[in-house]
């Protein structure tokens, strides 16, 4: 049981969002939001890359997020740090946006899972 | 004369049982993706219903009274979190499940308790269901009674919720708050059909390795 991955279990674990203003305001109207005694929340209103960055090392690193809802054109301004990921929780999940609609192609999870579909993979596996 | 090969066992169809567990492993790798795809679709249809809900109550309460700016940010906990566990399917799958928990506060302990035993009932009706017409109707009456009970302190969160925005909002608010509450849902079924798919990506994954190996 060497290669067995621990999963952390959790009874409240928390939604992390990293997205435009609707989007955000809408989840915390769902009542994802959480403030806690050093006034750090769960939530960023994107502003700047750096910012992006930041957080999402941050979200990723904490054991209280089971979920980080990145909004995929954001993503995309990261996506050297979203396809780098590859823990199981928090699990990242690229979410459309108003102006900019969900595309499959640049989609971290199925960038992964592709290649299986590809020329040389069918190939290979026909040797 | 037929040679028998007794090392490998086949089947009807000549598949072993090999083949066949690597057959049902890319069907799962597949369905699990085409669910995956389904789910976002969902998502997205959802989430522009509450975009739009959303900036229709902008509309009609003005852009000042649905602001950012308005959002708590004196220290509380969130209403609704995540129950996370390891899949019980397999015992070394490394799979997290996650569970989503509505409006579940310390207070609304009684409410998650009631919302159980309600979605119970709902599983097996026929268990209770004998009788006269008049217990059947007990029965209803009293489902209907904990629903109710089990709506007023989910109500109370969600009036709670949108209480930054101020006392009385427009009916759209809370439109697209339902709207982002059914988004939330979608959602988690996406994280569990993501671990899945990975799941099932890497038992593919790790026979066409042991394949390309044996070569």
């Amino acid at each position: 049981m060497a290669n067995r991955v621990q999963i952390p279990t959790s009874n409240s674990a928390l939604i992390a969002m990293i997205a435009d203003e609707d989007t955000v305001v809408g989840f915390l109207m769902a009542g994802v939001g959480n403030v806690d005694l050093r006034r750090k929340t769960n939530y960023l209103i994107v502003d700047s890359i750096k910012q992006i960055e930041d957080t999402f090392k941050e979200f990723t690193t904490r054991e209280d997020i089971a979920v980080v809802l990145i909004s995929q054109y954001v993503a995309n301004m990261i996506r050297f740090l979203v396809d780098s990921y590859n823990k199981p929780v928090p699990a990242i999940l690229e979410i459309p946006s108003k102006d900019h609609p969900y595309d499959p192609a640049h989609d971290s999870v199925l960038s992964r899972v592709k290649y299986l579909f590809s020329a040389e993979s069918v190939a290979s596996g026909r040797r | 004369m037929e040679v028998v090969d007794h090392e490998t066992p086949s089947l009807e169809n000549g598949q072993t049982d090999k083949e066949v567990e690597e057959n049902a492993n890319v069907l799962q790798f597949m369905d699990s993706m085409d669910a995956y795809l389904t789910l976002i679709h969902s998502l997205s249809s959802t989430l522009r219903r509450g975009w739009l809900e959303l900036a229709s109550a902008r509309h009609s309460m003005g852009a000042s009274r649905v602001n950012t700016v308005l959002l708590d940010h004196t220290s509380h906990p969130a209403a609704t979190s995540l129950l996370v566990t390891q899949d019980e399917g397999k015992v070394d799958s490394g799979k997290p499940h996650f569970t989503l928990c509505k409006w579940a506060s310390s207070s609304n302990e009684n409410s998650l308790l009631g919302e159980k035993q309600s979605s119970q009932d709902k599983l097996h009706p026929q268990l209770r269901h004998r009788g006269s017409t008049e217990l059947y109707e007990e029965k209803t009456s009293s489902e209907n009674k904990a629903s109710r009970e089990v709506d007023d302190p989910v109500q109370k969160e969600r009036s709670k919720s949108l209480s930054m925005f101020g006392t009385l909002v427009s009916p759209k608010l809370r439109a697209a708050q339902l709207s982002f509450e059914a988004a939330l849902e979608t959602l988690v079924e996406i994280a569990n059909m993501r671990s899945e798919m990975l799941c099932a990506f890497d038992q593919v994954n790790m026979k066409l390795a042991g394949r390309k190996d044996e070569k």
